[in-house]
């Protein structure tokens, strides 16, 4: 069978020749105009005046557009529209589209948009946390608070109380392939977009609108993008509708890219936050109680923030047990890029809270983190991981929710009325999450005590002790951090996936699903499941690109959701096609449709035997339909965001990370060693692809918390806005050891032949390198400081750290 | 990028006569001008490559003296110095990445003048002397603060002569984006004494840290440097590095170079 | 506007450019190779690195003039002759070293360019060499397990299969 085999990308000899088309690979009709945004220079004013003449005077300028010219909705928000494709008066960041220049290059756009004369009426900006708190500036009414239990009588009686709070810096996606779109026109007023886009349906929705005309006229498509991490979610749109309301109105095909600075200045990034943390603890480091204040700096429009907010708050709690909790959640309004979606969503900031909370008590209480880790660790199911769950109540959500009318439906920026969502049945013996979901499937005991053993963490705690004493420029540090992430849109409704497949006469299949390929293998895992509903190799499936006039309503490919929700949509499609078959041939032998078998290429028919083709012929010619959708909702999912309680998940999956370290204490500089990951990805459907996922998703995170730094000046410009002034990490600050293992067991739910998301949880195995920093940070003291690491960690606020190390010493 | 042309000339009278018209500017290897010009943040008229100019690139000893040719790359000085100067060859072969040494050169380096530039770090360490299409500069003549040299307009590095020392070696602290140096020192002892460039720390370029070479002259030892202290006043502050981090970093580089030295 | 002429895969092509021509527009526009790709337009991210006469460059960081009369070598002529992937094409493909692949032209480009002159690179020296060229979504490990490979050195195995 195709599934849980180790095979290779789909397009990796295309990527490897050069012949993978990218958005701006494709070839384009002559005639075909490029744009270019002309952008605010002030992070908050009025357009006192705005003279473009010398723009539209510029040589290869065909129009320059500007608010005034857009015909239907200028609106690019993914959800309260709030968000102008071009800025009508009031700008709100440094960065913010003015005007569009539509020339015949794209040098010429972009030279063109520097000519702009424009006046501003400069207001005050609120560019940090601190000044939006103290303008009360912030989306929704007021702080959005989750409780369980009454936290604060918990820490009142608590024998030892831990405080602090951590900054945590923000990201930028830095896909290698910037944003892009290309509108072509085509008759009768429609439109046809190529877009790198996560979500094709909501740039189709977008465009609609912004064309005044109905989603069917519009038809969107994405073969690939080259990296997406939550950053093509939302932040195409301005591209497409800018390309297609151009098009538009010069009848010609208009393509725009945003060159590197561009796409760093005007899009969005991962949210920063402030965690403000107090933990009532026992004597041996439980705790009792927790009280969390999350800050979250939205940017100026509220794009994704709210679920972003939402999901820092449904991961507060980690791998542990909070016997009470209060979360409050701040949601600020800035003027700075609408922060945005980012692999994780917000579940990294708020597992980062509680971890840093682990290593606070650990310190205090001066023992090993681990140890206090595993003391609060959810208890473990009474059964065996990889049991069957039974099945759940049907999700009764979409009949009891109520969609605002004009809303964004595809998009996980929508907000729903909830009704009263009951509390969920908690199986006897089984702890809750502070949002009152019952924690069935914790396997974390399990898989900590194997990865403690495969990583050797105890000697090697004890050798970096002892390098420590004896070295005392160079200190080592070393942490075991574990990962529980919530799988399932927190949005319930877009837990939906449609499918289509066309079996041909040859015998050749067509496969097209709504998930969108970034590089992590999507398209690859579902022709596998494609592959194995009809028995035959996976040359004998075509991967298509997304497009929204095959499989319509999609949802985001996000919340790593690509696999679990179009694996079994394509399953459902092709069932269908298969059962239709299996019944003609049954027919055809006079016996029964279940004796009907599809294999190595081959159908059995009691004693025939045809080759897939040949069953595909007689199925032709016998008339039967070789064309099917599938559909698939995910079950179970059903919760009240506004209250904080219900089941948002449909499970978890879970990892953990052994990270080692070693600072240089007179400058700070820092490396990783050694890392070892054992990681959950349920009975996987494709293990290399899955390791490559960890591997990425791990670098990805220890870079957010250690070299990734983003810094707005005192005006609110973006200043890191190159890979020259931005650190990714590179090859050689990947660690030099490297270990990673999948666990092996299968998800107790029913996902698609029980395999587990995989693209956001590895990311937070990245908080093991920013624990194991602030363990070789303590090494330089006398353990009566705590190192209250921020993120990230670059070599100088190690350096500072150390040195508060030193004075306390 | 504003339009411009571009000449390649073969000789240096070629060049010369092509740079002599008002906004005519020389290009290097481009790794540094061409992202600028990308930026807009310099717009000239003509460029003139000296790439092709013959002569013009290569290294060769000549007495006690290391001479490399203005339009020489980094990844060829990395190669060829290596013997008669590693220290040198050594901070070549970590400007950048493999792809820009194989374009940026010695000359594009020094005229361009980057406060965290490597070259000038040598340069001046090594107390070289900058040979022109018309004069000779000594290296501590040559620097005029950031992004500043005394060269005039047109004027072309044909070539840079290094005194070889003793013992020399740079010591960087890489900005980890660029790959620039957040700060770089380079030291070199010779028989009458030790000298010690600093770059990237300085607003004002590149410079030699005296009171280190009057401590290292008397012992080369990176422990002869504990007891100064460097103040951050005047030191560059910006999104990569406060003053008093660079500060620190001057000394710090400065005990690794000499310990690499020793 | 001036000529230029270069040999790009063996075959001699010319064309009129500007001045500010950068050789990736030049490839990528009227010669049409879309495989070399632009990541950063600063010259750091790597994606564009082509070969000039046997050199390692970033096409973004070089004027199309600047390669009158060069040899230029991109992603599009690494296969063999009779369209089977070379070796570190191969290598990449098997050892899952790319996910996007936006990266990856230049991460071969640049792997040739190490093992012409470093047949049999270590695991140390790769990372070095790779230092300009930016992936942000593998981590790095199956690169350099892929050019390790490439180089007919061991590959340690990867743990799931």
């Amino acid at each position: 069978m195709s599934v849980a085999k180790p095979l290779t990308h789909d397009a990796a000899r295309l990527h490897v020749t050069g012949a993978a088309r990218y958005v701006d690979d494709i070839p384009t009709p002559t005639g075909t105009l490029n744009l270019a945004f002309g952008t605010s220079s002030v992070a908050h004013g009025e357009v006192t005046g705005c003279d473009l003449a010398e723009v539209r005077a510029a040589p290869g300028v065909v129009a320059v557009l500007t608010a005034d010219d857009l015909p239907f909705a200028n609106d690019v928000s993914p959800s309260i529209h709030d968000e102008p494709l071009l800025a009508k008066s009031v700008v709100h960041y440094v960065g913010q589209p003015i005007f569009c220049v539509v020339a015949d290059t794209h040098l010429a756009a972009r030279k063109a948009a520097r000519l702009a004369k424009i006046d501003y009426a400069e207001h005050p900006a609120l560019l940090t946390i601190d000044e939006a708190l103290a303008a009360d500036s912030r989306f929704e009414d007021g702080p959005r608070i989750y409780e369980k239990g009454d936290a604060e009588a918990a820490l009142a009686a608590a024998p030892r109380l831990v405080e602090g709070s951590i900054e945590i810096g923000g990201q930028e996606h830095f896909y290698l392939e910037g944003q892009a779109a290309l509108a072509l026109p085509q008759e009768g007023g429609d439109m046809l977009v190529h877009s790198s886009t996560q979500h094709p349906t909501e740039i189709q929705h977008k465009v609609a609108e912004a064309l005044g005309v109905p989603m069917h006229a519009v038809r969107v498509e994405t073969r690939r993008m080259g990296g997406g991490f939550g950053g093509k979610e939302s932040q195409g749109n301005a591209l497409a509708v800018a390309c297609a309301v151009a098009a538009r109105a010069t009848g010609r095909p208009c393509k725009m890219r945003y060159d590197r600075d561009d796409d760093m200045e005007i899009t969005g990034k991962r949210h920063d936050f402030r965690i403000a943390y107090r933990a009532g603890v026992d004597e041996d480091g439980r705790i009792i109680g927790i009280v969390f204040e999350h800050f979250c700096r939205c940017g100026w429009s509220q794009d994704l923030s709210l679920p972003v907010a939402d999901r820092a708050m449904l991961h507060a709690d980690n791998a542990y047990h909070l016997p009470s909790a209060k979360i409050i959640s701040h949601r600020l309004r800035t003027n700075t890029q609408s922060a945005t979606a980012f692999r994780g969503f917000g579940g990294p900031q708020g597992m980062l809270g509680i971890e840093r909370v682990m290593d606070h008590i650990a310190h205090d209480l001066g023992c090993d983190p681990l140890q206090v880790r595993r003391l609060n660790f959810y208890r473990a199911p009474e059964e065996r991981p990889g049991g069957i769950a039974p099945p759940g109540p049907p999700a009764g959500y979409l009949e009891t929710g109520k969609i605002e009318k004009g809303a964004d439906l595809a998009s996980r920026g929508v907000t729903e009325a909830v009704a009263q969502t009951p509390a969920p049945v908690v199986p006897s013996g089984a702890q809750t999450t502070p949002y009152h979901m019952p924690v069935e499937d914790f396997i974390l005991h399990d898989m900590v005590a194997t990865l403690e053993e495969s990583a050797d963490y105890a000697a090697r705690r004890e050798r970096v002790r002892a390098w420590n004493a004896e070295n005392p420029i160079l200190k080592k540090g070393i942490a075991l951090t574990p990962v529980k992430f919530g799988i399932s849109f927190t949005l319930t409704h877009l837990n939906q996936a449609g499918a289509l497949v066309h079996v041909y006469q040859d015998g050749s299949i067509h496969m097209n699903h709504g998930g969108t390929e970034m590089g992590q293998g999507l398209f690859q895992k579902v022709a596998q499941v494609a592959a194995a509903s009809f028995g035959v190799d996976l040359d004998a499936v075509k991967i298509t690109a997304t497009d929204t006039g095959k499989v319509p309503n999609t949802s985001a490919t996000a919340a790593s959701s690509g696999s679990d929700l179009n694996g079994m949509a394509v399953k459902a499609a092709c069932d269908t096609i298969r059962n239709r078959m299996a019944a003609h041939l049954a027919d055809l032998h006079q016996t029964e449709p279940r004796k009907v078998h599809f294999e190595g290429g081959k159908v059995f028919v009691g004693d025939e035997e045809y080759t897939f083709a040949e069953a595909t012929a007689q199925a032709y010619a016998g008339r039967v339909s070789l064309s099917a959708t599938g559909f698939y909702k995910t079950p179970k999912v059903q919760w009240d965001r506004i209250a904080g309680r219900g089941r948002p998940f449909f499970y978890f999956a879970y990892g953990a990370a052994v990270t080692e370290v070693v600072i240089d204490r007179l400058t700070g500089e820092n490396r990783i060693l050694r890392t070892d990951i054992l990681h959950d990805c349920g009975a996987s459907l494709n293990p290399a692809l899955d390791i490559g996922q960890i591997e990425g998703g791990y670098v990805q995170g220890a870079g957010w918390l250690t070299t990734e730094e983003l810094v707005w000046n005192a005006k609110g410009r973006l200043t890191t806005h190159a890979p020259s002034t931005y650190k990714i990490p590179a090859c050689s600050d990947r660690p030099r050891i490297f270990n990673v293992t999948l666990w092996d067991g299968a998800n107790r739910e029913e996902t698609i032949y029980r395999s587990k998301a995989v693209g956001e949880p590895p990311f937070m195995l990245g908080i093991s390198a920013l624990m194991a920093l602030s363990d070789a940070v303590a090494a330089c003291g006398d353990g009566s400081v705590y190192p209250a690491l921020d993120a990230p960690a670059t070599a100088e606020r190690v350096l500072w750290a150390v040195r508060r190390q030193e004075a306390g010493a | 990028m504003y339009a411009f042309e571009l000449e390649r000339p073969k000789t240096l009278d070629a060049a010369k006569a092509a740079l002599a018209g008002d906004e005519a500017q020389a290009l290097g290897g481009g790794q540094t001008l061409i992202p600028t010009l990308k930026a807009r943040l310099a717009s000239p008229a003509k460029l003139v490559s000296l790439a092709a100019v013959e002569g013009m690139s290569g290294v060769k000893a000549e007495g006690d003296q290391l001479v490399i040719g203005g339009a020489t790359t980094h990844a060829i000085v990395a190669a060829e110095a290596a013997l008669t100067y590693p220290g040198l060859a050594d901070l070549a072969s970590h400007i950048g990445d493999p792809a820009v040494r194989n374009r940026g050169t010695i000359g594009g380096s020094l005229a361009n003048n980057d406060p965290s530039a490597c070259y000038p770090a040598a340069v001046l360490a090594s107390g070289a002397t900058i040979v022109t299409d018309r004069r000779q500069i000594a290296a501590d003549a040559f620097f005029d603060g950031m992004f500043t040299t005394v060269l005039d307009e047109g004027e072309i590095i044909t070539e840079v002569r290094f005194p070889v020392p003793q013992a020399g070696a740079y010591a960087k602290f890489v900005q980890p984006a660029s790959r620039f140096a957040l700060t770089g020192v380079f030291v070199a002892r010779f028989s009458e004494g030790v000298r010690v460039a600093v770059t990237g720390a300085s607003e004002e370029g590149v410079f030699r840290w005296t009171e280190a070479e009057t401590a290292l002259s008397g012992n080369f030892a990176p422990e002869a440097v504990d007891g100064l202290s460097v103040s951050p006043d005047g030191m560059i502050g910006d999104l990569h590095g406060t003053p008093a981090y660079r500060a620190n970093l001057v000394k710090v580089m400065t005990k690794r170079a000499v310990a690499a030295a020793s | 506007m001036s000529n230029v002429t270069m040999k790009v895969n063996g075959k001699p092509v010319s064309g009129d450019v500007e001045g500010r021509t950068l050789l990736v527009d030049f490839l990528r526009g009227p010669l049409g190779l879309t495989g070399t790709h632009v990541g950063c337009d600063t010259s750091q991210c790597g994606a564009c690195v082509v070969h000039v006469n046997g050199e390692a460059v970033k096409a973004c960081a070089m004027f199309a003039l600047e390669a009158e009369g060069a040899e230029v070598r991109t992603i599009e002529g690494m296969a063999e002759a009779d369209g089977s992937l070379g070796t570190i094409q191969a290598a990449f493909q098997e050892h899952h070293g790319l996910q996007c692949g936006f990266c990856t032209p230049g991460m071969v480009m640049s792997a040739a360019a190490l093992l012409k002159d470093n047949p049999k690179p270590s695991e140390a020296e790769i990372r070095e060499y790779l230092e300009g060229n930016i992936c942000r979504c593998t981590g790095y490990h199956n690169i350099v397990k892929a050019i390790l490979a490439a180089s007919g050195q061991d590959v340690p195995a990867i743990a799931a299969e």
